[in-house]
């Protein structure tokens, strides 16, 4: 007992005379545990915000896509990217007409040059009818919706996203009521959106979209068809049900092997979790490299360490210590640099994953935490103990006399 | 009682074999001060550190109280070195990090049985006796050699040895100091009667002790007692 309180004591000691040199060892484990559990938080964390997107739009919802796109398994098929727009209003109507449907929502998208007030973004334009507003949950942030009104009506009006809004006319107050040209179309703006957000991965989220209704521009989507569509099922319940349905609907028109699919929430929610998990193995391994480059940077110091104190080993072992004591102390002085290190780099990791959490769902992940303070520990207590054994296993009188 | 029997003891450097000591063999009885005298390169000094474990011999048997030094194991020579024997070196040895305290309380810690007295107790007696009580707190590098060696001294007494082995203990400090020292030593074999050896290239500091072996490469050619 008296002993391992010396040999802390000495411990802390040592590294009060060597300041820069505990610093640094500690900074290569504290870098290395830093950089692997802040990874796999920014990849849960955006497996997170994926998911929570998708559960925002509610779970009684049904997706119709112009192709095969998940697997079997839950995995993406490389058809899906080939996907062309193939559905009718006339698929709209028979879909509606299935039992427990709630409605069905045609859905377009493309990219085109939207031109305001002498600026000019190219952005995402999304068509549909009032339904695919409530179908991914748009609000009227200032102004309002389309209708069905406006649907009819043909009428040429759009709905912008808040950060479109700023973008073409400074602020998103005063976008209603000016005009933008889509198409060399010009179309009134007649409300922008609730922020939802900005995109997954840099791809355009639902804040820099124009929305307008489907039949108001023969333009934007000459061969009216449509890229997608959304059945809304009156409860979850009958989800299987309206599935099924949809599908033998569907499949008299169209090829159910590779041109359509009806998917479900859940489906794209195992789609994500399957995309995630080699997301997460390629973190993983971006952050072994940085534990391994901390490591090395462990190792060396260690050695250099241990090297420029053989001769204080040997004085030792001729004060009578034994080759345990010898290890005992510097496995001990590893041990508490590795722990500090590693304390150090879970403190700051959990510090900004508590910042970043404001906006970011990101998540501190109990197996990276002992992964990481493992292996640099690991690292950290091998490559002090090893050299040091090697001292220690010297005729004392050699260790004395090395310069 | 220490007896050294046919020791030999060489060393490779290269492909060349350097024979150090050739067929040593004397004895060191309990209570004796004894100087061990010769020229540089002599091999007194590598003698002394087999004599006092912290080197093994090539061929040949230590005894240490008549126990086969080559049979024991690490932690029967730690123990030894420990509790047995008490080392003075020329360079003093002690660790800079440490206050003149910690250095000598040094080998109490590495004690792994319950000591016969309080070890902070004795340094600081020791200290005293020893007139370097008021730089206990120093770094070894902040006071003077003759301090030093004095601080080295203490510590090889803190165990109660029964041999104390001092290489070139003068070697570092001028002619007053080192005669200083000398007289400590002295002091502590008549009036402790603790064993003292010393290795010396010097006449006049081995004519301080009572038995005297002269070694010329690596033989022993002279023994006055």
């Amino acid at each position: 007992m008296k002993f391992l309180s010396f040999l802390i004591g000495a411990s802390f000691d040592d590294f009060r005379r060597n300041k820069v040199r505990t610093f640094l060892t500690s900074l290569g484990i504290m870098i290395g545990v830093l950089s692997v559990v802040l990874l796999i938080a920014f990849g849960l964390g955006l497996r997170n915000y994926i998911e929570q997107q998708f559960e925002e739009l509610g779970t009684n919802l049904l997706y119709v896509i112009p192709a095969r796109l998940i697997g079997e398994g839950g995995g993406l098929q490389a058809a899906g990217a080939a996907a062309i727009p193939r559905f009718e209003e006339k698929d709209v109507a028979k879909l509606e007409k299935i039992e427990n449907v709630d409605f069905a929502a045609p859905y377009f998208e493309t990219f085109s040059n939207v031109e305001a007030g002498g600026e000019t973004k190219y952005t995402q334009v999304s068509l549909g009818d009032e339904n695919m507003n409530s179908a991914i949950n748009l609000e009227a942030d200032i102004g309002r919706l389309f209708t069905k009104g406006d649907v009819d009506k043909r009428a040429k009006v759009v709905v912008l996203g808040p950060s479109l809004a700023e973008d073409l006319f400074g602020a998103k107050e005063a976008a209603v009521g000016k005009t933008v040209r889509i198409s060399e179309q010009n179309f009134k703006v007649i409300g922008v959106i609730k922020s939802k957000g900005s995109g997954v991965l840099g791809g355009p989220g639902f804040d820099t979209i124009v929305y307008l209704p489907y039949k108001s521009s023969l333009r934007i989507n000459p061969n009216k068809k449509f890229s997608a569509l959304y059945i809304r099922v009156k409860s979850e319940g009958t989800i299987a049900q309206v599935k099924r349905d949809a599908e033998r609907e569907l499949s008299k028109t169209y090829d159910i092997d590779d041109e359509f699919q009806v998917v479900e929430q859940t489906e794209f929610l195992s789609t994500i979790a399957s995309i995630f998990s080699i997301l997460n193995g390629i973190l993983v391994a971006i952050g072994s490299i940085s534990l391994l480059v901390g490591g090395i940077g462990i190792m060396n110091i260690m050695y250099a360490t241990v090297t420029e104190r053989i001769k204080e080993i040997g004085i030792r072992r001729a004060l009578g210590a034994t080759k345990t004591d010898i290890l005992s102390q510097f496995l001990a002085e590893s041990v508490i640099l590795s722990v500090f290190g590693g304390a150090a780099g879970l403190i700051l990791a959990f510090m900004i994953v508590a910042v970043i959490q404001r906006f970011f769902p990101a998540e501190v992940n109990l197996l990276s935490v002992l992964a990481a303070l493992g292996v640099s520990s690991a690292i950290g207590i091998f490559f002090g103990v090893f050299p040091a054994r090697r001292a220690a296993n010297l005729v004392p009188i050699e260790a004395i006399r090395y310069e | 009682m220490i007896e050294l029997k046919n020791v030999t003891k060489q060393y490779e450097v290269g492909d060349q074999i350097i024979q150090v000591l050739k067929g040593i063999s004397l004895k060191i009885r309990d209570g004796e001060f004894v100087g061990i005298l010769g020229a540089s390169g002599s091999g007194k000094s590598t003698l002394m550190h087999i004599i006092g474990l912290l080197d093994s011999p090539s061929e040949g048997q230590v005894l240490i109280d008549g126990k086969d030094a080559s049979k024991l194991s690490d932690n029967e020579l730690s123990k030894l070195r420990n509790h047995y024997v008490g080392f003075v070196f020329q360079q003093f040895n002690l660790i800079n990090k440490y206050s003149v305290l910690e250095n000598v309380l040094l080998p109490a810690l590495y004690s792994k049985e319950k000591l016969p007295f309080d070890p902070t107790n004795r340094v600081l007696e020791l200290l005293s006796k020893f007139g370097i009580y008021d730089r206990r707190n120093y770094r070894p590098n902040k006071i003077s050699g003759g301090q030093q060696q004095r601080t080295a001294i203490a510590r090889a007494l803190i165990m109660n040895p029964k041999i104390i082995l001092a290489d070139e203990p003068t070697g570092n400090l001028d002619t007053k100091t080192g005669e200083d020292i000398m007289d400590l030593l002295k002091s502590l074999n008549k009036e402790f009667g603790l064993t003292v050896v010393i290795v010396t290239h010097e006449k006049n500091i081995a004519a301080k002790t009572k038995k005297q072996i002269f070694i010329r490469d690596g033989q022993i050619v002279k023994k006055y007692l």
